[in-house]
C-alpha cells in the first residue's frame, strides 16, 4: 500500500479530531496517523493521491501533499 | 423571500480555527443568509432561505466537515 504524506493546517484537538473522523468515514481500508504539532497527515491507502486530497479538504482546512513516503 | 431562524448544535469544536472554517464552509451554501458560530455555547445560529435549502443538509455540510452535529440539543 502507498504511503502518502499531507501537510494540514491544523492548529488544535478539534481539527485533527474532525480530519480523524473524515478519514473514519472512507473505511477500514484507509490506515492513517497524524501528528497535529507536525500538522502532519499519513495515509496508507490503495486510494489516488486527489481523492484523499479531496476528502481531507472536506475539513475545510488547507492542504498540501508532500509525497510518498 | 422569507429567511428563517435555525440552530445546530456542534459538538468536537476546540478553537477559533475550527469555529471559523465552519462558519466559511456554511457561509457558501446556497440559501444561507446568516451564520455565527459560538466555540463557549457548541452551537451555530444560523438564518436561511427555505426555498433555497434546509435543516438537514446544513447540519450534514458541518458533519461532512468531521463535527457531529444536531439539529436537537
Amino acid at each position: 500500500m502507498t504511503k502518502h504524506e499531507f501537510e494540514v493546517a491544523m492548529t488544535c484537538e478539534g481539527c485533527s479530531g474532525a480530519i480523524t473522523r473524515i478519514l473514519n468515514k472512507l473505511g477500514d481500508e484507509v490506515k492513517f496517523e497524524i501528528d497535529l504539532p507536525k500538522r502532519l497527515v499519513w495515509i496508507e491507502s490503495e486510494k489516488e493521491m486527489d481523492i484523499l486530497m479531496e476528502t481531507l479538504k472536506k475539513s475545510g482546512l488547507e492542504v498540501k501533499y508532500n509525497g510518498t513516503k | 423571500s422569507p429567511v428563517l431562524p435555525l440552530n445546530i448544535w456542534i459538538a468536537g469544536m476546540t478553537c477559533g480555527s475550527c469555529v471559523r472554517s465552519i462558519e466559511g464552509r456554511v457561509s457558501q451554501v446556497a440559501g444561507v443568509r446568516s451564520v455565527a458560530v459560538s466555540l463557549e455555547e457548541g452551537k451555530g445560529t444560523l438564518t436561511f432561505d427555505p426555498g433555497l435549502t434546509q435543516p438537514e443538509l446544513l447540519r450534514a455540510v458541518v458533519e461532512d466537515m468531521g463535527f457531529q452535529a444536531y439539529l436537537e440539543e
